[in-house]
C-alpha cells in the first residue's frame, strides 16, 4: 500500500501528515496556509513533501482532507445566492424558526437572519400527509411554473423542502427535475436527500445551509479535485465529514453542510486512534487553543456522536461527532465582572495583539500570561522562534493582583483555578450530563495550551490519567490518515415497538441496501465494510428521542423487539438516571452508516526529532505554598520507558507540558507521556 | 461555621451551584415526556438556601417562573419549617395558598441535608398540559373561580423520607386528564430534584458546609450591589404610564394596570396602585406574577446578565394593594396571566421609555395567544389535547426593527413542528406565516404577527383560544405607530369566514379551518424618518402592501 496523507487546513498552517504503511514511515510538514484558495497551500506542500521528504506521489494510495472552506464561507456569510421551494403556505417558516428569541431576558438579539430573503422563498401547491400519503397532488403545470419562476430569479441555488417529504420525496424529487429542465447549472439541495428525517424546521434549516455553501464549496472541490489529482493520480481523495468519515470530493460538493466539523472531527479521530494504539480506548480529549476549546468523549475507541447541533447559529440535522464547544482558551481574558468577582472569557486576545507576553501590543492579562507568571510556560516558544516576554506578563496580571490585595503569583493561580473550572464544566457537560462517569477515562490533551492545563483538571474529575501524544500540534492531520470512509443513512419510520414492525423492517432493508450500493460504488472491499445501526427510539408520548446503538453482533436486519427495548431502557437509564420498564415504546428514526474501514496500517513510528539532551531547572508555582524547582525536559530527550516524577515541566515545539508534584509521567512505546499519580 | 470566601473561589463555587441548575434543566427536558416541557422548555430549575433565597436560577428558565419558585419556597418554610425531613419531597401548585401563579405549573422541592441539617432546597417547575379542572388544558378563558381552572394543591409532601405518597400520587392523577403522561412529567421532575440535591451536596463535600454558606450570602449581597449599581443609572424622576387588558373573557373590558415608578439615587418603587380591582375572569395576577414582570422589564433595560437571585429581586421595591388585579385574592381565577404578564411588561416598559428611551421598545405582540385543540383520536380512540402559544411582534427597538414571528416578554417558548403536530394528533396545519401588513409602522417598524391555520382530520373537536390586543393595539413609542390586533378567525366548510371571539371555547367540526392571527407590534420614531432602503425591503419582501406603505410612508411604488 502507498502513502497514505492526511492534509489540515488551519487558520495559520496546513499541516501534513504522512505515512508509508509497511515501513511505517511517518512524514510531518507544515506550510503557511493560503487563507483565498487553501488548495494552493496544499499544493505546496504535497511538491515539498516530495522535494524535501522523498514522498512518493505517484504511489501515493490516499488523499485525506479536512476543509475549513464551509465553516469560513458561513462565518463570513459569503455563501451562494438563494431560492427556497416549499408547500404552500409556509415560506415563512425559515423565518419564524422556533419562534424564539436566543436570550430570554435580552430585548435587542436575535437569531441571524435567514439566508434566503423572503421574496426568493416560492410555494407549489401540493402536501403529503403524515402516514406519506398524497393529499394535494403537486400538479406538472405547478411543478413547471415555480420551475420557470425560480429561473427568472438571479440565484446560484435553490433549496427545496416540502413538509413530510422525510416520507414521500417524490414531490421534491418532480420540482428538482423540473428545475434542472428548465435551468441545469442551478445547485439544487434537496430536503429528502440531505437529511430526510422528521420535524421541519431543522431540516429545512440544514437544506438551506447546504445550499448556501454549495456554490463555493463546489468550486473548491473541483479546484482541489484537479489539483491534488495531477500531483498524485493515484489516490483516493476523501473529504472529512463532521462525523469523522471520509467520502467522495463528488459527495463534498453535493452535501457541504456535512464538512462543517470537518477539522475538529478529524482531531478527535487523531485522538482515539493515538489512544487505541496505547492501550486506552476510553478518553475524553481536551484541545485548548488560543480562543476556544473542543472536547469530546470517546468510549472503546469510538467517539460520542450526536445528530444534531447549531452551526454559525442555525439549527443543523446531521450525524457528527460529539464535541462540546466552550468559548475559552489561552488567550481568554482575565477580568473583573459586574459583581466584583474574577472572570475569565469569553473575551479573548485571540492572535492580534494576543496575549501580553507575545509582545504584539497586547495588555489585557490573559490565561497564557497567568502560565507565564507561574513559571509553567517558557520564555521562549516553537523551538526558540518566538519569545515569551513574562515582564509583560507580569505588568498585565499584576492589577488583578492589586484590586484582590493578594501575590501576584496568588492571581494568576486564580485565573488558572476560574479557567479550570470553566474546562471542567465542559468535560462534565460531555460525561457526567449524559450519563458516564469521567473517572475510569483518560484525559488525552491537545492543542497549544492543553496540556499545561490538564493534569490539575483530571485531578479534579477523578479521572485515571493523562495522556499528551508525542505531536499534540499535528494530531487533526494524524486522524485525517486514519479516518474510515463513511456515508450515512436515515429514515424517520415512527412505529410502536409492541406493532408490527413489518414496515421498519423493509425499511432498514431499503437502508442497507443502500449501504451495499455505495460499498460497491466506493469499491470497498468485503473485508473492510462494516455497518451500524442506531434506532432511535423514545416512550409513546415523548417528543425527544434517544439514539440507542444496536452492538455489531446482532448483525444485519432489526433485533427481535425485546431486545430493542432492552437496549433503550438501558440508554435511558444512563442518560437520565431513570427508565420505565412498563412504559410502551416507539421507533422514531432508524440510523445506517456504511464504513469502509482503512486496512490496519500499525502503529506510526514517530521520529523524536532533533535532541537537546539537556535537563534545565525553573522555579515554578503549582500552589499558593510557593515556588517549587521544577525540572524542565526537552520532549524529543524522552526515550520509551523514561520515568519522570513531578514537579517537572516537557517543552516541544508546539506545547508545554505541566507534571505537579506527586505525579509521575511515563514515556511509552507510542512516544505518549502518560500522567498519573506517582504511588 | 462562618468562613471568608475570596473572589475567585466564590466565582467557582457560584459558577458550580448554577452548572448544577443547568445540569437538572437538560435532565427534566429530556426525560419529561410531555411536548411542552421537551420542545417548548416551559420549566426551570432553582436552588435556594435554608433561609428561602433563591441563590440561583437556570440559564434556560422562563421569567415568569423566577417568582412562582421563590413563592413555592417560602410558603414552604412558612408552612413546614421546622417539620422538614432529609428525603421529603413538595410539591404545590395554588396561586393563593402556595406561592404559584397558576395551577398547570407544578413546584417540586427537595432539601439538601448535610451534616444532619437541611441547608438549601432544589426546586424545579413545569407547566402540564392539564391539571384538571373545568376544560382540557386548564387555560381556558373565561372562568372565574380558581376551583375551576383544576385541582389546587397547597405545599404537600409527595414524599416523605425518600418513600413515595402513592395515595396521594393516585388522586393527583385522578384529577387530570392525561394521567398517564403526568405521572411521566412528575417523574421527570422527582429526578430532577433528587439530581439537585446530589449535586449540591457534592459541592459542600468538596468545598465545605461553611463555606458553601458563606457563598449564599456573598452571593445575595454581591448581586443586591450590582443591581443597586444598575438602578443608580437611571435617572432620577417619576416615571407613570398605564394600559389596559381587552377583556377578562367575562364581562369586564379594558383591565388597567397603572404604574408609577418612582427613582432616587439607588431606591427604585414600582408602585401598582390605581390599577383596577381583581376580575372575575382569569386573568388575574399574583403579587410574584406582578414581580416577575418588573424583574424582567429592568433586567431588559438594565443588564440582560444580572443574575436571577434574591439579591436582585431584594433591590426592588413593589407595592401593589390586594384585591387588584396586580395582587389578587382568593378565589381570584389566575390561568391567563401569562397574557396579563405581558401587558404588565408593557407598563415597566413603557414606564420606564421616559427615563430610558434608547433601551426600551415598542409594544411587543403584547399576548401569550394560546390554542387549544382537544378531542378524541378517531384512529386510537384516545383523548388528546394539543396546545400552543404563538409568537407575534417583537416591538420596534432604537437601532432595528422589531423581529417578526417571535415570542415575547414573558415567554421564550418554541412552537411545535408541524410534522410532530399532525404525527401526534389527528390534527392539520394548512399554513403558517407572517400576518402582513400587521407591524407599527416607524423610523424602525414593529414586527410582523403569525398566522396559523389548523383543521380537524375526521372527527370534530373542540378549540379554546385566548386572544389578548385583539382590541387594543400594542402602541408605538415616540411617534411610532401602533401594531395590528390579533384574532381568530372560522372558516366553515363552505368557505364563509367569520371572527369569533377573543377569549373562545367552542366545537370545531370536521372541515372546519380555525385561523389564529397573532397581534404584530408597535413601531419606534416617527415614520417619515424611516430610511428609503428600509422601506423598499418592506415592500420587496412582500411583508407589507402598496397600500399599507402608501399610508404610513406616502410611498407611491
Amino acid at each position: 500500500m502507498g502513502w497514505l496523507i492526511g492534509v489540515d487546513v488551519g487558520g495559520t498552517f496546513t499541516d501534513l501528515f504522512a505515512f508509508e504503511p509497511g515501513t511505517q514511515r511517518i512524514v510531518v510538514h507544515k506550510v503557511p496556509s493560503t487563507p483565498a484558495d487553501p488548495s494552493e497551500a496544499i499544493v505546496a506542500g504535497l511538491e515539498q513533501l516530495a522535494s524535501r521528504h522523498g514522498v512518493d506521489l505517484g504511489g501515493m494510495a490516499r488523499f485525506a482532507h479536512g476543509t475549513t472552506v464551509a465553516t469560513n464561507a458561513l462565518i463570513q456569510r459569503r455563501g451562494g445566492r438563494l431560492a427556497l421551494v416549499t408547500t404552500k403556505g409556509f415560506r415563512d417558516l425559515l423565518e419564524i424558526g422556533r419562534q424564539i428569541r436566543p436570550r430570554v431576558y435580552d430585548i435587542q438579539t436575535d437569531y441571524p437572519p435567514a439566508l434566503i430573503p423572503r421574496e426568493h422563498r416560492l410555494e407549489v401547491d401540493e402536501r403529503i400527509g403524515s402516514r406519506g400519503q398524497v393529499l394535494g397532488e403537486l400538479l406538472d403545470a405547478e411543478a413547471e411554473r415555480v420551475a420557470f419562476e425560480v429561473a427568472r430569479l438571479d440565484v446560484d441555488g435553490v433549496a427545496i423542502c416540502m413538509l413530510f417529504s422525510f416520507l414521500n420525496p417524490e414531490h421534491e424529487r418532480r420540482v428538482a427535475e423540473a428545475i434542472r429542465r428548465v435551468k441545469p447549472e442551478l445547485h439544487l439541495s434537496v430536503s429528502s436527500e440531505v437529511q430526510p428525517e422528521f420535524r421541519e424546521y431543522e431540516r429545512l434549516s440544514t437544506t438551506v445551509l447546504n445550499a448556501y455553501l454549495q456554490p463555493q464549496v463546489t468550486r473548491y472541490m473541483e479546484r482541489l479535485g484537479s489539483a491534488v489529482g495531477k500531483l498524485t493520480p493515484g489516490a483516493a481523495i476523501g473529504i472529512n465529514q463532521s462525523s469523522g468519515g471520509l467520502m467522495s470530493i463528488d459527495r463534498a460538493s453535493r452535501f457541504p453542510v456535512r464538512t462543517a466539523l470537518s477539522g475538529p472531527a478529524a482531531g478527535v479521530i487523531g485522538a482515539a486512534h493515538v489512544a487505541r494504539l496505547s492501550g486506552h480506548p476510553d478518553i475524553i480529549t481536551f484541545d485548548m487553543g488560543g480562543t476556544s476549546t473542543d472536547v469530546c468523549l470517546v468510549r472503546g475507541g469510538k467517539a460520542e456522536m450526536s445528530f444534531g447541533r447549531e452551526v454559525a447559529g442555525f439549527p443543523v440535522r446531521m450525524p457528527a461527532i460529539d464535541i462540546h464547544t466552550i468559548g475559552a482558551g489561552g488567550g481568554s481574558i482575565a477580568h473583573f465582572g459586574p459583581d466584583g468577582l474574577l472572570k475569565v472569557g469569553p473575551e479573548s486576545a485571540g492572535a492580534v495583539p494576543g496575549p501580553a507576553c507575545y509582545g504584539r501590543g497586547g495588555t489585557a492579562p490573559t490565561v497564557s500570561d497567568a502560565n507565564v507568571v507561574l513559571g509553567r510556560l517558557p520564555t521562549e516558544l516553537l523551538g526558540g522562534d518566538m519569545r515569551l516576554d513574562r515582564n509583560a506578563s507580569v505588568r498585565a496580571v499584576q492589577p488583578i493582583a492589586d484590586k484582590l490585595a493578594i501575590s501576584l503569583e496568588a492571581a494568576a493561580l486564580g485565573i488558572v483555578r476560574i479557567v479550570n473550572a470553566n474546562m471542567m464544566r465542559a468535560i462534565r457537560a460531555v460525561s457526567i450530563e449524559r450519563g458516564h462517569d469521567p473517572r475510569p477515562f483518560v484525559l488525552m490533551p491537545f492543542g497549544g495550551a492543553g496540556a499545561l492545563h490538564a493534569v490539575e483538571l483530571a485531578e479534579e474529575l477523578g479521572m485515571r490519567a493523562v495522556l499528551v501524544p508525542p505531536s499534540p500540534g499535528i494530531l487533526c492531520a494524524q486522524g485525517l490518515v486514519v479516518a474510515d470512509l463513511k456515508e450515512s443513512f436515515v429514515a424517520t419510520c415512527r412505529t410502536p415497538l409492541a406493532g408490527d414492525l413489518a414496515h421498519v423492517e423493509s425499511e432498514l432493508a431499503r437502508l442497507e441496501a443502500r449501504v451495499r450500493d455505495w460499498w460497491q460504488t466506493e469499491q470497498i472491499r468485503p473485508q473492510e465494510a462494516r455497518r451500524e445501526l442506531v434506532v432511535d427510539m423514545r416512550y409513546i408520548g415523548q417528543n425527544y428521542e434517544l439514539g440507542v446503538a444496536v452492538p455489531d453482533s446482532h448483525g444485519d436486519g432489526l433485533p427481535p423487539a425485546a431486545e430493542l427495548a432492552r437496549l433503550f431502557h438501558a440508554t435511558h437509564e444512563r442518560n437520565y438516571g431513570h427508565h420505565n420498564a412498563e412504559a410502551p415504546i416507539e421507533i422514531v428514526n432508524l440510523r445506517v452508516t456504511g464504513i469502509g474501514r482503512l486496512p490496519d496500517i500499525g502503529a506510526p513510528k514517530f521520529d523524536r526529532g532533533p535532541a537537546r539532551q539537556e535537563v534545565r531547572t525553573r522555579a515554578v508555582w503549582f500552589s499558593g505554598d510557593g515556588p517549587v524547582d521544577a525540572r524542565v525536559h526537552w520532549r524529543a530527550d524522552l526515550a520509551p520507558g523514561t520515568e519522570l516524577d513531578g514537579p517537572a515541566i516537557v517543552e516541544q515545539l508546539d506545547a508545554t507540558t505541566t507534571i505537579p508534584p506527586g505525579y509521575r509521567a511515563t514515556v511509552d512505546a507510542g512516544l505518549n507521556l502518560v500522567i498519573g499519580a506517582a504511588s | 461555621m462562618t468562613s471568608t470566601i475570596d473572589a475567585i473561589t466564590l466565582e467557582i463555587v457560584w459558577n458550580g451551584l448554577l452548572s448544577v441548575t443547568d445540569e437538572c434543566f437538560i435532565t427534566l427536558m429530556r426525560s419529561a415526556y410531555s411536548t411542552n416541557i421537551k420542545e417548548r422548555h416551559d420549566h426551570s430549575i432553582a436552588i435556594a438556601d435554608a433561609k428561602g433565597r433563591l441563590i440561583a436560577q437556570s440559564q434556560g428558565s422562563l421569567p415568569i417562573h423566577i417568582s412562582s419558585m421563590t413563592g413555592l419556597i417560602e410558603m414552604l418554610l412558612k408552612k413546614h419549617g421546622n417539620d422538614i425531613a432529609e428525603g421529603d419531597l413538595f410539591l404545590a401548585n395554588d396561586p393563593h395558598v402556595a406561592g404559584g401563579t397558576h395551577l398547570p405549573d407544578l413546584n417540586f422541592a427537595m432539601p439538601v441535608f448535610v451534616e444532619g441539617r437541611m441547608v438549601a432546597i432544589v426546586a424545579n417547575i413545569a407547566h402540564h398540559a392539564d391539571v384538571g379542572g373545568s376544560a382540557a388544558g386548564s387555560m381556558s378563558g373565561g372562568l372565574n373561580e380558581i376551583w375551576k381552572e383544576g385541582l389546587r394543591i397547597p405545599v404537600v409532601r409527595l414524599m416523605h423520607r425518600g418513600v413515595l405518597d402513592q395515595d396521594l400520587m393516585d388522586i393527583i392523577l385522578l384529577n387530570m386528564r392525561l394521567p398517564d403522561e403526568r405521572r411521566g412529567d412528575i417523574n421527570a421532575q422527582i429526578a430532577a430534584c433528587r439530581l439537585g440535591v446530589e449535586r449540591v451536596k457534592a459541592l459542600s463535600d468538596r468545598h465545605g458546609l461553611g463555606l458553601i454558606e458563606t457563598a449564599f450570602d456573598e452571593i445575595v449581597a454581591r448581586s443586591k450591589a450590582r443591581m443597586k449599581a444598575e438602578i443608580r443609572k437611571i435617572p432620577d424622576g417619576r416615571y407613570a404610564f398605564e394600559d389596559v387588558l381587552d377583556d377578562d373573557g367575562l364581562d369586564a373590558r379594558d383591565v388597567r394596570f397603572k404604574l408609577v415608578v418612582e427613582k432616587s439615587g439607588d431606591r427604585i418603587v414600582f408602585d401598582w396602585t390605581g390599577s383596577d380591582a381583581q376580575v372575575p375572569g382569569n386573568v388575574n395576577l399574583t403579587f410574584n406574577a406582578t414581580q416577575s414582570c418588573v424583574f424582567f422589564g429592568l433586567k431588559a433595560v438594565l443588564d440582560p446578565d444580572l443574575p436571577n437571585n434574591q439579591g436582585v429581586l431584594d433591590a426592588v421595591e413593589i407595592i401593589a394593594p390586594l384585591g387588584t388585579v396586580a395582587n389578587c385574592v382568593s378565589p381570584a381565577a389566575v390561568a391567563l396571566r401569562a397574557n396579563t404578564c405581558q401587558r404588565g411588561i408593557d407598563v415597566v416598559l413603557g414606564a420606564l421609555s421616559q427615563a430610558l428611551p434608547e433601551k426600551v421598545i415598542a409594544a411587543a405582540n403584547g399576548a401569550n395567544t394560546s390554542a387549544v385543540f382537544a378531542g378524541n383520536d378517531p384512529v386510537t380512540g384516545k383523548p388528546y389535547v394539543y396546545l400552543e402559544t404563538l409568537g407575534g411582534g417583537m416591538g420596534a427597538r432604537f437601532t432595528k426593527d422589531g423581529k417578526d414571528g417571535v415570542q415575547a416578554g414573558i415567554t421564550n417558548t418554541s412552537n411545535l413542528p408541524v410534522e410532530a403536530i399532525e404525527m401526534e394528533y389527528p390534527l392539520r396545519v394548512l399554513a403558517y406565516g407572517f400576518v402582513e401588513d400587521s407591524g407599527g409602522a416607524g423610523r424602525t417598524r414593529g414586527g410582523l404577527g403569525i398566522r396559523r391555520v389548523v383543521t380537524p382530520v375526521g372527527h370534530d373537536c373542540e378549540f379554546s383560544g385566548v386572544g389578548e390586543r385583539f382590541v387594543h393595539q400594542p402602541w408605538g413609542l415616540f411617534g411610532g405607530e401602533p401594531g395590528a390586533t390579533g384574532q381568530f378567525l372560522l372558516t366553515n366548510a363552505d368557505g364563509a369566514m367569520r371572527r369569533l371571539p377573543n377569549k373562545v371555547r367552542m366545537p370545531l367540526r370536521q372541515g372546519e379551518q380555525v385561523t389564529v392571527e397573532t397581534p404584530g407590534a408597535g413601531g419606534y420614531g416617527p415614520p417619515a424618518e424611516r430610511a428609503a432602503d428600509a422601506t423598499t425591503e418592506d415592500a420587496r419582501t412582500g411583508k407589507f402592501s402598496a397600500e399599507f406603505l402608501a399610508r404610513a410612508y406616502g410611498k407611491s411604488d
